[in-house]
């Protein structure tokens, strides 16, 4: 076919995917921006930020209740970065692990992958009998937090496996010759290396603890993550205010992208070279 | 000195070395050279620790080195893909095994700083200091590679094929240089490669290795001269090897029969390959003086096609039974006949300069 006539085709196809990808967000951002008289929907009473300044406090109490995010915002956070930590650094450990072939690698690497494919509803039904079951209290940064880890732990695993699998051993091996430790070769070669990896695996990681839905349900006891108190504020009704705060959320997201890729940008730049030495060979 | 006895390597059914056993004296240069396969790097990697041996002992200086940690054994290593810290300035590679080195590091920036600059002064890269390794030639690059090893003042180096990666103008100025610098450091280099021209040009001692283990050492004239066995004749990449047997004390097989040098013991019928210098070899058409000169025997072979080199051109020959022959005729000499394919030609030569293997192919 020829490109020309597919070109047009291919833009409109394209356009048509990424309103259907962002379509959900644009429409919760112009409703946002709603009155304060009017409903989460269509049409517009009048334009406003009312909302927004309901959100933070800043207009007079009133017969709409405000969104009880305060306090699980910080849990949510908090969490989503103990669970980033933790993830990161056992993700690298075991991909580290698997660079040297070991006796039951094969088990040992479906066992961890197992945290991500087994429905989350079930693993926190699961993990909320067994702590009735032993008497231990649920909470978000105790039986959540072991399920948010496992559950992030094996993304993390698999990028830094990538990563490691594209890796090459000599430079290592260069720094070992010169009389350097492993531990210090890992620490000046191989970490400086992944970075960008590692960048990577936290991203991952940070994501998707911060919207962690079903396995917190089961696992988080009396407080709340974040959204877990949405979820409930729907069961009520629904107020503009939660655009708002989508809105505010979803900037945050971008923000912690753009860090990501300021960062990931500074890290190639640094070791691009790797494949001019390939290509040397 | 660098001894290794009866060094043995496996990977699964493969036998990488086969109870080898080689003696590196110090302060010289040592090539070893040998064909991809043989077994040559994974030498290296036993010797500086990245592979442990199955079997046999690597002992430098009267200590066991099999065994230690690689980053404890103090030897020096340059690879092949020079392997350079690539997140890196050319200054902090130099300076990267005198900073983070686990024994006696190197803490006072100005002696660090002297000592780089020293290194980088060796191979002849000032100016670059401060350069990405990234945006350096290819020659540049061998040059931090080898500063980067040479400034922890190794006693022992070394070296994965490497010019490998560099081309031919380059590789023959590294040659001198590396062997200028070796010189003055007074250091051991042990220089792995898979080129007969960079071994015999590089090594004060050449160690030929074959089928993982050392088939001949000595120095390289005597290794090019008088080859110790068909194999080592062979990677030596100037000797035509025949096979055939012995008869009456002489040589029969491919289409010839010639008397052999000096007396030989093997009994009739024998196996025996024989070697036989590309530029001892001349070639006349088929038929065209009955006669042989006295003593000189002759092989009947098609010509298939000639290589010009430059200073000399390279004829290949195909003998009634497939065997390949080359023949060399260097440009000094008379002007070089010109050969028709497919053609049946002569090939004489003196059978005083073809050297016999009975024990090896027996």
């Amino acid at each position: 076919m020829e490109a020309r006539a597919l070109k047009p085709v291919l833009g409109v196809y394209c356009a048509a995917f990424i309103l259907f990808l962002y379509g959900p967000m644009i429409i919760l951002a112009i409703l946002s921006f709603q009155g304060p008289g009017g409903g989460p929907q269509f049409p517009i009473i009048e334009w406003s930020t009312y909302w927004y300044q309901h959100l933070l406090g800043m207009t007079p109490p009133g017969r709409i209740s405000r969104l009880p995010i305060g306090d699980s915002l910080l849990r949510s956070l908090t969490l989503a970065l103990m669970t980033t930590v933790v993830s990161t650094v056992l993700g690298v450990i075991t991909a580290q692990g698997f660079r040297a072939r070991f006796k039951a690698s094969g088990i040992v690497f479906y066992l961890v992958i197992l945290g991500m494919i087994v429905p989350g509803v079930l693993v926190g039904l699961g993990m909320a009998l067994l702590t009735n079951m032993l008497g231990i209290d649920r909470s978000w940064w105790g039986t959540a937090f072991v399920l948010h880890v496992v559950y992030t732990f094996p993304f993390a695993f698999l990028v830094m496996l990538a990563i490691f699998n594209r890796f090459d051993r000599s430079v290592e091996e260069a720094s070992l010759s010169l009389g350097v430790s492993p531990v210090q070769t890992f620490r000046r070669v191989t970490f400086p290396m992944i970075f960008p990896g590692v960048l990577s695996a936290m991203l991952f990681s940070f994501t998707l603890s911060y919207d962690e839905f079903s396995r917190t349900l089961f696992t988080s006891g009396r407080d709340l993550t974040l959204p877990l108190t949405i979820y409930g504020t729907f069961s009520v009704e629904i107020y503009p205010n939660i655009f708002a705060f989508g809105v505010l959320t979803t900037l945050f997201s971008f923000t912690l992208l753009l860090i990501y890729a300021l960062l990931m940008l500074r890290a190639v730049r640094s070791a691009q070279s790797f494949k001019g030495q390939e290509e040397a060979e | 000195m660098l001894s290794l006895s009866s060094v043995t390597k496996r990977y699964g059914d493969v036998t990488a070395l086969d109870r080898l056993s080689v003696n590196v004296p110090d302060d010289s240069y040592v090539s070893l050279l040998g064909a991809s396969g043989s077994g040559k790097t994974t030498l290296l990697r036993v010797i500086a620790g990245f592979e442990e041996p199955d079997g046999g002992k690597v002992i430098y200086d009267g200590h066991r080195l099999d065994g230690v940690a690689p980053h404890r054994r103090g030897i020096g290593f340059v690879f092949q893909n020079f392997a350079l810290f690539p997140h890196l300035s050319v200054a902090d590679n130099v300076a990267f095994g005198l900073r983070y080195r686990e024994e006696e590091p190197v803490t006072d920036p100005s002696e660090l700083k002297a000592r780089v600059a020293d290194a980088i002064r060796l191979v002849g890269l000032e100016g670059l200091e401060a350069r990405k390794v990234t945006a350096i030639s290819g020659g540049q690059r061998q040059r931090v590679a080898l500063a980067r090893t040479l400034v922890t003042e190794p006693r022992f180096v070394l070296l994965d094929e490497p010019l490998g990666a560099l081309d031919a103008n380059l590789r023959e100025r590294m040659c001198d240089e590396l062997r200028a610098i070796r010189e003055r450091l007074k250091v051991t280099f042990l220089h792995v490669t898979g080129s007969e021209t960079e071994a015999l040009l590089m090594g004060d001692v050449v160690a030929v290795l074959s089928a993982g283990s050392i088939a001949q050492v000595g120095p390289a004239s005597s290794l090019f001269a008088l080859p110790k066995s068909a194999d080592v004749a062979r990677h030596l990449n100037a000797y035509n090897v025949l096979s055939g047997r012995v008869v009456k004390g002489g040589f029969e097989g491919a289409g010839a029969r010639f008397a052999l040098p000096g007396k030989q013991a093997a009994s009739d019928g024998a196996p025996i390959e024989v070697a036989l210098r590309f530029d001892r070899i001349s070639v006349r058409p088929a038929g065209a003086t009955a006669a042989d000169p006295a003593g000189e025997a002759a092989i009947r072979a098609r010509f298939i096609a000639s290589e010009f080199t430059g200073a000399s051109v390279l004829s290949f020959f195909r003998l009634e039974d497939g065997t390949l022959i080359q023949v060399v005729a260097h440009l000094s000499g008379p002007a070089p006949q010109a050969f028709t394919k497919d053609e049946l030609y002569e090939l004489s030569f003196n059978p005083q300069d073809v050297i016999p293997f009975i024990e090896r192919a027996a």
